[in-house]
């Protein structure tokens, strides 16, 4: 079941865009559009996280906060472009899990969603992933193919992750080097070839070859 | 007190006396006084003039220079009309007036200055907030869009959302104690953060980034830290050599604990190396590599630093520039925590 998220913003771009980001990346989002029923559309809702803006017409995020508090425990996450520590504190003060500054970095918000949701609903976490009889194991590092297993590094895993996720479409170079900068890994597209062929290695040890194909001039796919 | 200046303006006085002690002798010469009784009288004339001429001389000195040490000890000199003790004497009373319409005068002055100066930066700061939405929403649009063109438009907000950053800074550096909030950081997760801030700029430029990953904990402010890193990012990016590459490494010196930010790019001369700091100082660099550059970010790096009491310093050998900021470590804190 996708985790619901209700976005609470009042800018209409910025709302229309975050539900495609969350939409897009396995959430079901929805937004508040009447904004002097903030509260009874949450609880009809009833979303498992709440993205709030600080600032909005005829209330504000920091009273929402409390009113919710007062019957929910929800994660909610302030998004606001107000960036003093009073702001920050009053958040935490009131009840929210975190606080995160416009214009905010779309991959470090999905990660705090993810962190969040995790920890409220821990049921949820997912160790590995499979595609055509190859599993990865996500907590242990490994990978794994007709019972034979092989360890991969950091950033091995990182970009398998990337292409499990990805599996079956052409994953460009520039995206999967963009999504490892995201993940804390900075390897630029040289060291991305090296990888890829060290994991190819491995898989070749395993009993696994043309896992990974190259599209020439376009990228990788499983 | 100038005394020659003093002794001018009793010229007249002495004279004056000088005219009756020689109507007096006269006077008594005609009506049969003796030589002796005259020259004594004259005497005791002389004493007690130049008395009370030198008593007076001494007492205006010492009352006067009184007043200029009460003057240089106040750190707001234009203050001296409040607390300096009513005069005694007519004419200074005149003065004091005078002074005490002149300081006035000035504290008005200073407040409206003052006020102006409260509002222009409340308005820079509201007004940076507000952009701040729009350059979310263009951000949002670019990274659902996904192709050539937005990721290049991403670079140019990164680097829109920067110099707005910029201007909220330097708006709030002169009154950093408002808006401090000390904790525990990680500093790798700050530079982790300040890598992010700069994805874009630094995966078009080909800049290699290097991480020798500790668990170096400090206090300090995390908003700070990480907008002293973005500027020292944007540095090495802009004045980057062939084959641009940061590295990020931390290090013990004493009780502090070091960061370094290390690239291979052009350098810094070494003539301009002790005024990089300055504010609007460009240098060689500045005319030469970057045309855009301002002179205000490392100036505001400092300042901040200056605020936090984080060391900064900067050394160049010839090529690539090391960056150090270093934190104290206050054991008293782990001791106050254990």
């Amino acid at each position: 079941m996708k985790s619901k998220i209700l976005v609470i913003e009042d800018d209409p771009v910025i709302q229309a865009e975050l539900i495609t980001l969350l939409n897009g990346n396995g959430y079901k989002a929805s937004a508040v559009t009447d904004f002097s029923a903030t509260i009874q559309t949450i609880k009809s809702v009833q979303p498992h996280l709440i993205l709030l803006d600080i600032k909005l017409p005829q209330t504000n995020g920091f009273t929402l906060c409390s009113q919710i508090r007062s019957f929910s425990n929800i994660p909610i996450i302030f998004v606001t472009s107000c960036t003093t520590d009073m702001d920050e504190l009053n958040s935490i003060m009131l009840g929210g899990d975190a606080f995160i500054t416009k214009p905010y970095n779309t991959a470090i918000l999905l990660a705090r969603i993810a962190s969040l949701l995790k920890r409220a609903y821990p049921t949820k976490a997912q160790t590995s992933l499979a595609y055509q009889g190859t599993i990865l194991h996500l907590d242990s590092s490994r990978i794994e193919y007709a019972g034979q297993q092989a360890d991969l590094t950091k950033n091995e895993l990182k970009i398998l992750c990337y292409l499990f996720k990805h599996a079956g479409v052409i994953c460009a170079r520039a995206d999967i080097v963009e999504y490892l900068w995201d993940n804390q890994v900075y390897i630029d597209d040289n060291a991305l070839s090296v990888n890829i062929n060290r994991i190819r290695e491995k898989l070749a040890s395993i009993g696994l070859t043309d896992f990974i194909k190259t599209k020439h001039r376009q990228g990788y796919t499983l | 007190m100038n005394g020659k200046a003093y002794w001018k303006r009793k010229l007249l006085l002495l004279f004056l006396h000088f005219l009756c002690m020689i109507a007096l002798t006269l006077f008594l010469r005609a009506s049969g006084n003796s030589f002796d009784s005259i020259a004594l009288i004259l005497t005791v004339w002389l004493v007690v003039l130049v008395g009370y001429l030198w008593k007076s001389y001494r007492n205006r000195k010492s009352e006067l220079n009184k007043l200029l040490a009460l003057a240089e000890q106040l750190e707001e000199r234009y203050l001296i009309a409040e607390v300096m003790e009513r005069p005694e004497r007519a004419d200074d009373q005149v003065y004091y007036q005078i002074l005490k319409m002149a300081g006035k005068s000035m504290l008005e002055q200073i407040g409206a200055v003052k006020r102006e100066r409260t509002e222009y930066k409340d308005h820079i700061e509201q007004w940076v907030h507000e952009i701040k939405t729009p350059i979310t929403a263009m951000k949002l649009l670019c990274e659902n869009h996904r192709s050539n063109l937005t990721k290049e438009l991403l670079v140019e907000i990164e680097k829109t959302n920067r110099f707005t950053e910029q201007a909220l800074y330097y708006a709030r550096s002169e009154h950093t104690e408002k808006d401090y909030s000390v904790r525990e950081i990680r500093l790798f997760d700050v530079v982790h953060q300040a890598i992010a801030e700069n994805k874009y700029m630094l995966l078009q430029n080909g800049v290699n980034i290097e991480l020798q990953e500790t668990d170096d904990a400090v206090y300090s402010d995390e908003k700070w830290i990480c907008f002293i890193l973005n500027q020292l990012i944007v540095n090495s990016v802009k004045y980057r050599g062939p084959q641009p590459e940061i590295k990020f490494h931390t290090g013990r010196r004493g009780n502090d604990i070091v960061l370094y930010v290390q690239d291979n790019g052009i350098g810094i001369d070494s003539s301009d190396l002790p005024r990089i700091f300055e504010k609007g100082f460009t240098g060689k660099n500045g005319r030469s590599a970057a045309q855009d550059a301002t002179g205000i970010g490392l100036y505001l790096c400092k300042r901040l630093c200056d605020k936090l009491d984080i060391g900064l310093c900067a050394d160049s050998a010839g090529q690539g520039t090391t960056i150090q900021l270093s934190f104290h470590v206050n054991d008293f804190i782990h001791q106050v925590q254990d």
